[in-house]
């Protein structure tokens, strides 16, 4: 973290939606020495989260002329995270963001060397996919001696913004990993089954434009295959191209993940499932917290750092998770059906 | 004979709505994989603590 930043415990919330409101309580909750400033375009939702958060959250610029800088400043907000991300690692400010988006990740991606540079940290795609999912495929992964495969499936929808990106996913070009190399095909295409823990159980999964394939390669650089699915009805894949016909739910409902990992291990080829069942907003809005605290904390080198990265200290997160009330399940007693 | 005329002309539509929404749906529903129910096993929590 650089010096300059301004104070080591101070997080700055930009987004105060579904996922922004769940993280800054999760922050707060988490450790008691971190103060929040709360940022929305909306004034008026700052406001009214603020005044539900109690002394230790305010609103940027409150405290006017002379108010230090943040340590940590966390992208909840819809895309893109570009601008802001670049202004403030140029000022030594770590970043944390939220963003599923392929385009804005991609760019976020390209912020490594910036960051390196002004000794800041960004962390890209720190939601449940990206982010979580990265951080589960790196738990099953160390239980193999060799890694092949990564296959993600979601399930469900956060707030508004996330809905609305749930639908684009479905109306884009789907990215895939496919013998170390990136695949093309139409969202909508490759219907598979996928079970999720219960309740949610099982749910036809579709290709979609998710950021998944182009993170988890990186993280994983030894991995030959990447896939990402989410689940969708035929009317979401009907209505997939037009403009939403209905506006999107203020919270979704019970999402899921679905992380299987194959490759090898004492000779044999084998496959780890393991999940999550949780609203979206709230698993993304633990994430994220999990990630802001461990810049707080000075725990992530400087430069980028993606969900699933070797250098992290997975297990330490995923703890973190749980004790923040997240629960994960594995899928035991069988190998994995899925064809991927 | 006037009303016949437009009883039919109207059944025909719905027909014809009805079978384009089916071949439709067939079409989304053919392509893909349905999978196969796991038989046994079923999910535990995750043991952080076991890797």
């Amino acid at each position: 973290m650089n010096a300059a930043a301004g104070t080591g415990r101070l997080v700055r919330v930009v987004g105060a939606g579904a996922v922004g409101a769940r993280l800054a309580r999760a922050i707060l909750a988490a450790d008691i020495s971190v103060d929040l400033e709360i940022d929305d375009a909306k004034p008026d939702v700052a406001r009214a989260l603020i005044t539900g958060l109690g002394d230790r959250a305010r609103a940027v610029g409150e405290l006017g002329v002379g108010q230090p800088d943040p340590a940590v400043v966390v992208l909840a907000r819809p895309k893109s995270h570009i601008e802001t991300a670049s202004k403030a690692l140029t000022a030594g400010i770590s970043v944390v963001s939220v963003c599923d988006d392929v385009d804005d990740v991609r760019s976020l991606m390209s912020l490594d060397r910036l960051a390196r540079r002004n000794n800041a940290t960004i962390v890209v795609g720190a939601a449940m996919s990206p982010g979580l999912s990265g951080l589960v495929a790196r738990h099953l992964a160390s239980r193999l001696e060799r890694l092949d495969e990564i296959h993600v499936a979601i399930h469900g929808t956060g707030g508004p913004e996330c809905a609305i990106q749930h639908h684009r996913a479905l109306g884009g070009t789907a990215l895939g990993w496919t013998d170390r190399a990136w695949m093309e095909r139409p969202a909508g295409s490759g219907r598979e089954l996928a079970w999720f823990p219960e309740p949610i159980g099982a749910k036809d999964c579709y290709r979609a434009e998710m950021v998944d394939p182009l993170v988890l390669p990186r993280a994983f650089p030894e991995v030959e295959r990447v896939s990402a699915r989410m689940s969708a009805t035929r009317r979401d894949r009907l209505t997939a191209r037009l403009p939403m016909l209905t506006p999107p739910h203020p919270e979704g409902g019970l999402g899921g993940l679905r992380v299987e990992v194959r490759g090898h291990r004492n000779g044999e080829r084998i496959a780890l499932v393991a999940g999550l069942a949780e609203r979206t907003a709230v698993a993304t809005a633990h994430v994220a917290a999990v990630f802001a605290l461990a810049l707080v904390r000075n725990e992530l080198t400087p430069g980028l750092v993606l969900p699933g990265d070797a250098v992290l200290d997975t297990e330490r997160l995923l703890d973190r998770l749980l004790a923040a009330g997240l629960v994960m399940h594995e899928f035991v007693g069988t190998e994995s059906r899925s064809s991927w | 004979m006037a009303v016949s005329v437009t009883f039919m002309k109207l059944l025909r539509r719905a027909l014809m709505a009805l079978s384009m929404a089916g071949m439709i749906a067939g079409a989304l529903r053919i392509r893909g994989k349905g999978g196969v129910p796991p038989q046994s096993g079923g999910w535990r929590e995750l043991p952080l603590d076991e890797s």
